[in-house]
């Protein structure tokens, strides 16, 4: 290796040049604070608990959570789906076969959601039969979802309500 | 020419600085404070390999300080196998690797000042001819020269090289930053100083 040292001694010379370069004058005096700084400003998020946690058992959803920081044009796309899917399940509810018959309070909303489940009935045959959320095609029984794959045989959203009146 | 002789490498001692071990426990139990104190300790020699590994001020000055956050927050995972400072130049190393990896085709040089001892140095007043006509457009373009020409070396070949070479490292320090054996410090170091070599032959003569 003695060698090698001395094929290389005028190299070393050179890279002596390397030991002169210099940062400015005076960098190294506020180096320090900067870092404790960081340090400090790093802690609120070292001790928020709950991001950490989440960031430590969900990663997942902290990258998802992520692209609409990213790209805040995702919030809205998110946000429509969101309404476009509650819009759907309003009117895929289940109608008023559990409903109690004769109510009176429930005779009007009967038939709303008869008029809506009309219109969507006529929609539904307008458009493309492999939709996933439209697989009623008994018109007959347009009042049924049949095994909607969203909201299944009972609608989470509407439950047939009874009222017991005293006396009957 | 008459060469003189070769200046001495700034003599490297890992040697526990008084104190540290005290301010090490403190800062492993959160104390700022003694944290601070360890990056003044540590802080010129960390910056240093960082900017002679990038060639850029800018560059070196945020990795620095982020290598020392890092540091910090991963304090209780130093289990004391390593000097406190080997263990930190192991950070600084491995972070400013993964951040030449990323920007591979993107090297932009911002180059330190050479510092007024500079035209005394023996060793480089050899390499200025005494025809230039002034001394500092030599060295300037020295200075361009040998950064690009370590520029063009790989990460690790370019970290022996600054290691040793220019910061006065031994080979069994080397191998523990880098987690490698001896045998390959010292092959890594061979290649590229004959890399080296090559890249700066008109200034060599």
């Amino acid at each position: 290796m003695n060698q090698n040292e001395n094929d290389f001694e005028a190299l070393t010379r050179l890279l002596a040049l390397k030991r002169h370069e210099t940062p400015p004058p005076g960098y190294f005096e506020g180096f320090a604070d900067q870092v404790t700084a960081r340090i400090r400003t790093g802690d609120a998020v070292e001790h928020g608990g709950f991001a950490e946690r989440l960031a430590a058992e969900a990663p997942w959803l902290v990258n998802f959570l992520g692209l609409f920081q990213a790209k805040p044009a995702f919030v809205g796309a998110f946000a429509s789906a969101l309404c476009l899917l509650l819009l759907l399940g309003i009117v895929l509810t289940d109608r008023p076969d559990a409903v109690p018959t004769g109510s009176p309070l429930m005779s009007q909303v009967t038939a709303d959601a008869s008029q809506a489940e009309a219109t969507t009935t006529t929609a539904a045959t307008t458009t493309s039969p492999s939709s996933p959320l439209l697989l009623a095609e008994n018109t007959n029984s347009s009042l049924q979802p049949v095994g909607s794959p969203l909201f299944g045989s009972q609608n989470a959203f509407f439950q047939s309500a009874s009222y017991a009146v005293p006396g009957n | 020419m008459i060469m003189a002789e070769p200046a001495a490498r700034p003599d490297f001692k890992p040697s526990l600085p008084p104190g540290e071990p005290d301010l090490l426990h403190r800062a492993r139990r959160g104390d700022l404070t003694a944290y601070d104190e360890l990056v003044r300790l540590y802080q010129e020699r960390i910056y240093a390999t960082i900017y002679h590994m990038t060639s850029n001020h800018e560059d070196a000055n945020d990795l620095a300080q982020e290598s020392f956050i890092k540091a910090f927050q991963a304090l209780k995972s130093f289990k004391g196998g390593s000097s406190f400072y080997t263990w930190l130049y192991r950070i600084a190393v491995n972070k400013t690797i993964n951040f030449l990896k990323q920007r591979k085709n993107r090297t932009h040089m911002s180059l330190n000042d050479l510092d007024f001892n500079t035209e005394h140095d023996p060793d480089l007043v050899a390499l200025i001819s005494d025809k230039t006509p002034r001394r500092e457009a030599g060295l300037a373009e020295l200075q361009e020269k040998l950064n690009a020409a370590l520029l063009k070396l790989s990460e690790p070949h370019r970290m022996v090289v600054v290691l040793h070479d220019v910061q006065g490292m031994s080979h069994e320090e080397i191998a523990k930053i880098a987690e490698c054996n001896i045998g390959t410090v010292r092959s890594r170091l061979f290649y590229a100083r004959q890399q080296l070599q090559g890249f700066l032959a008109d200034y060599l003569k």
